[in-house]
């Protein structure tokens, strides 16, 4: 009365094969897991014996004992459900072993014996397939992301009845059917659709360019919500290595709707957002944080001042590295992060400083405060800061064309094959990407540049990291404009985009 | 009246308030109590006649708040030197050679100052150019700019070194390479913030810090008032940058005015706040003057180094031509026919070289920028 079947746990975005085997043994009817079950897993021991029932399957009126091996390995998720009941209808001689053989089983069961989308099928199906599986049973809703897993049979099934008629041969699944619209990716919005704000269109086209991050001041209604979901649709379009990871990243964390996420993602959390949330983790169950979910994308942080210092602290790791790595008693876990940050703040407490019409009424010590919290060591990583102003409905009516989003992008994306031609030799990188003591020497300035920008140090008071953030927009600049030295007017225009120290910040109230 | 042949006509210090040692332990005291202001300090002397009386009176009971009473029995008038000493300042009490005789001659004299730095410059040329510490670049720039034409005209600029217009026409003077005097509403150990304390050290470099508090005290809301007196009375005019209504600038100019000294205000448009004070003085009869030339015209004096000029390039003329008031980049590019990156170049340019500044995602003008595409 013995039964094995493979099932799959996801730490991370890592799926690892799980060998579940059951046993059917004299004794009062139970259901025992061994082998390092975590909560989740110890959960579904009571609703297996209902799915089953309701399955119109037998349930073994005897002792059973489920194992999961490795024991070493912490196995966590709804997943299991499945290959557990599996173990224990092969063991209970209900589905012969034989045609289980290189099956690999993931997904949740609700008590009527219904298959129920689960999060982490993509991780599933990849682990499955670098394990040399003949293929995986899924939920039917997740059968669209494991499809896209290349060399690997997928069966999406809507109830367990579903999977054991299939290896009865009483049952033949439908092909999964991605319903997401195909091709080039497709975004809700589109940059023609923002008025006027000319220099923060340029400015996002030139961080869109170098994958920089961007700090945008404005008052209140100026448009920075407007403009930051624009900048996700004006990157170049993803690859499919690309688009993968992040599909699979929202999978692992339950945001996915049907299959290959094509658009890259835009995300904006609230800024009472936990750390937890923001860059990942949770108890027991390890998900990806905000940061992983914007991974290839735009995460947005509006508000940027009220954000909670230990989540903005955070930050720091994956703006360095791209990827965060969340530890808990449990286990550790590493998600992919590397996404353009947008972080936007009013220009005081009030927000009104620096508008022409409504005039700000902050205390000089809230005013004070207000800009120590914008110069922290995280917006030393942040190459873009510009001040949005509020316009005018003149202003707005003034404005003529507006240059759409595929028009932007097939300048960015010209833009970016430079950089990858440049720095073939470092990897795949962009401007912003340029590690310190490399952007002197990779920017390829000419001498007339150079003495610009030293006259600039002089007179604003740049320091070093200041200087190496102006050099690398200007790099930008070149290269959107295809030019191979960087000349003066690049390096000019990038100091429009300059970080202003909180002093200067300050004295621009009026 | 008719019996007094001299004299303002208001209180002053009794002939002998401060003679001997002693006095000038009390005075220290009562330099560090707060709820005896100079008024009643004065009123307390035309009682006592001298400080040490008037300190003993207090510490009996008799005067200032239980407080204050406690606090005076308990201050060490040796401590209080020391502290003074170890900040570098000098106690000046009235009557001393190097007290200003300028203050004699206004209402509520302080019996006794703490100077820093280099002696008291003399009314005649002493100007003081006071304004929001909230104030606009322009105001910022104004300030400098007549702060630093009336210390190349020998003059010494006399603010009180708060941040704004203040700190401003004391930048101006120093740009010049020229001495000023700040005068503190707190104790002259004490700055208003870390901004301050640099501001402080550069002025006492130079010039002077003055104070009539004791060291140590904090630069509490009721100071301000009385320090406007001081900054108003060591001076022969007082100029008003920006004000918002009910600032103290219009405290400092109407206390010159009581004085029988010169007020000047440097009008703005009718509808900025900023320019509520200056504009209620011109009103009042206070000399409107455009800038330094005006200025200096009104209270004759002259140059005496050369301004520097500097030359601007046709695009720079052309850029500077094409902002009216606070303009998007993009109006420039259309006005220049160039395309935005362009524009934003030579904005930048302008910007570097002090023409232009940007306000809020705006272009404008700077004083000097204006000054230079006039000509």
């Amino acid at each position: 009365m013995y039964g094995r079947v493979n099932g799959v746990t996801v730490v991370g975005v890592r799926g690892h094969l799980v060998v579940v085997e059951a046993y059917i043994g004299r004794g009062l009817p139970s259901l025992t897991l061994t082998g390092l079950p975590g909560a989740a897993v110890q959960d579904a021991r009571d609703r297996i014996r209902p799915a089953v029932e309701n399955a119109r399957l037998e349930w073994p009126l005897r002792r059973v004992v489920v194992n999961l091996s490795p024991g070493n390995l912490r196995k966590d998720g709804p997943g299991l459900d499945l290959p557990v009941a599996m173990g224990v209808l092969s063991a209970s001689a209900q589905v012969r072993s034989a045609v289980l053989a290189g099956w690999v089983f993931a997904g949740e069961l609700s008590l009527r014996g219904e298959l129920v989308s689960t999060p982490g099928i993509l991780s599933a199906a990849v682990a499955a397939a670098r394990a040399g599986s003949r293929g995986i049973v899924v939920p039917s809703a997740n059968a669209p992301e494991a499809a896209l897993v290349e060399d690997l049979e997928v069966v999406g099934a809507p109830t367990l009845g579903d999977v054991v008629s299939f290896f009865r041969g009483a049952w033949t699944p439908s092909p999964p059917v991605d319903d997401r619209p195909s091709g080039d990716g497709r975004h809700e919005v589109d940059l023609s659709e923002v008025r006027g704000q000319a220099q923060a269109r340029r400015a996002l086209e030139i961080a869109a360019a170098g994958g920089h991050n961007v700090l945008l001041v404005g008052s209140p209604g100026a448009g920075k919500t407007m403009l930051a979901r624009r900048l996700a649709t004006i990157l170049p379009t993803m690859s499919r290595p690309e688009a993968l990871e992040v599909t699979q990243l929202h999978s692992v964390a339950g945001v996915l709707h049907g299959g290959l996420v094509r658009e890259r993602p835009f995300r904006s959390p609230h800024h009472s957002v936990s750390a937890a949330a923001l860059l990942g983790g949770g108890a027991g169950y390890l998900r990806p944080g905000e940061v992983s979910l914007a991974h290839h994308g735009v995460l947005f942080l509006d508000e940027f001042t009220e954000f909670r210092r230990d989540a903005v602290e955070g930050l720091r790791q994956p703006l360095e590295d791209g990827r965060v790595v969340v530890t808990r008693m449990a286990a550790t876990a590493t998600f992919p992060a590397r996404f353009t940050l947008v972080a936007a703040t009013n220009p005081c407490p009030c927000g009104f400083a620096g508008d022409p019409v409504r005039r700000c009424r902050c205390r000089d010590d809230r005013l004070q405060g207000y800009a120590a919290k914008l110069s922290g060591p995280l917006l030393d990583r942040v190459d873009i800061h510009l001040t949005v102003p509020r316009l005018t409905k003149r202003e707005l009516l003034d404005e003529a064309h507006a240059e759409s989003s595929s028009s932007v992008r097939q300048r960015v994306e010209e833009a970016r094959g430079r950089q990858r031609r440049r720095y073939a030799t470092l990897g795949p990188i962009c401007n912003a990407q340029l590690p310190g003591p490399l952007v002197r020497r990779e920017s390829r300035m000419s001498q007339e540049a150079r003495s610009m920008l030293a006259a600039a140090v002089d007179r604003h008071g740049l320091t070093g990291r200041g200087f190496d953030r102006v050099l690398k927009v200007a790099r930008t600049i070149a290269d959107l404009a295809g030019i191979d030295r960087v000349m003066p007017e690049q390096v000019v225009e990038a100091l429009a985009y300059r970080a202003s120290t909180p002093a200067t910040e300050l004295e621009r109230v009026g | 009246m008719s019996g007094e042949a001299e004299g303002p006509p208001w209180p002053t210090w009794p002939d002998g308030f401060v003679l001997t040692d002693e006095d000038r332990r009390a005075l220290l005291v009562l330099s560090a109590l707060r709820t005896i202001t100079p008024r009643r300090l004065i009123d307390l002397a035309a009682e006592r006649a001298t400080a040490a009386a008037v300190l003993a009176h207090v510490r009996g009971g008799r005067a200032g708040s239980d407080g204050d009473r406690r606090f005076a029995r308990s201050l060490d008038p040796n401590a209080l030197a020391a502290r003074a000493e170890a900040s570098g300042a000098r106690f000046v009490t009235w009557g001393s050679p190097e007290y200003p005789s300028q203050l004699e001659q206004i209402h509520d004299p302080p019996a006794a100052l703490y100077v820093i730095g280099a002696p008291l410059p003399d009314v005649t040329r002493a100007v003081a150019i006071v304004g929001a510490r909230r104030c606009t670049a322009l105001g910022r720039e104004q300030a400098a700019d007549l702060g630093s034409a009336l210390a190349l005209a020998g003059v010494t600029v006399v603010s009180g070194a708060a941040r704004g217009i203040d700190a401003a026409a004391h930048e101006g003077a120093l740009s010049a390479g020229r001495a000023t005097v700040g005068v503190l509403g707190c104790g002259v150990d004490v700055a208003y913030d870390p901004g301050g304390r640099d501001l402080l050290r550069r002025i006492g470099a130079s010039g002077t810090i003055v104070s009539e508090f004791a060291p140590g005290t904090p630069p509490e809301p009721r100071n301000f008032p009385a320090r406007n007196r001081i900054v108003a009375g060591l001076c022969r005019a007082t100029v008003a940058v920006e004000g918002a209504a009910g600032s103290g600038s219009l405290i400092t100019a109407e206390h010159a005015l009581e004085f029988g000294r010169e007020v000047f205000a440097v009008p703005g448009s009718v509808t900025s706040p900023l320019a509520h004070v200056p504009l209620q003085l011109i009103r009042d009869g206070a000399g409107m003057i455009r800038g330094s030339e005006d200025l200096l015209h009104d209270l004759g004096l002259e140059l005496d180094a050369q301004a520097v000029r500097e030359d601007l390039s046709d695009a720079e003329v052309r850029g500077l031509g094409a902002l009216t008031g606070p303009t998007l980049p993009e109006r420039v590019a259309a006005t220049l026919g160039i395309g935005l990156p362009e524009a934003v170049a030579v904005l930048m340019e302008l910007e570097l070289r002090g023409f232009v500044r940007s306000v809020g995602g705006r272009y404008e003008a700077t004083l000097k920028g204006a000054a230079a595409s006039a000509r």
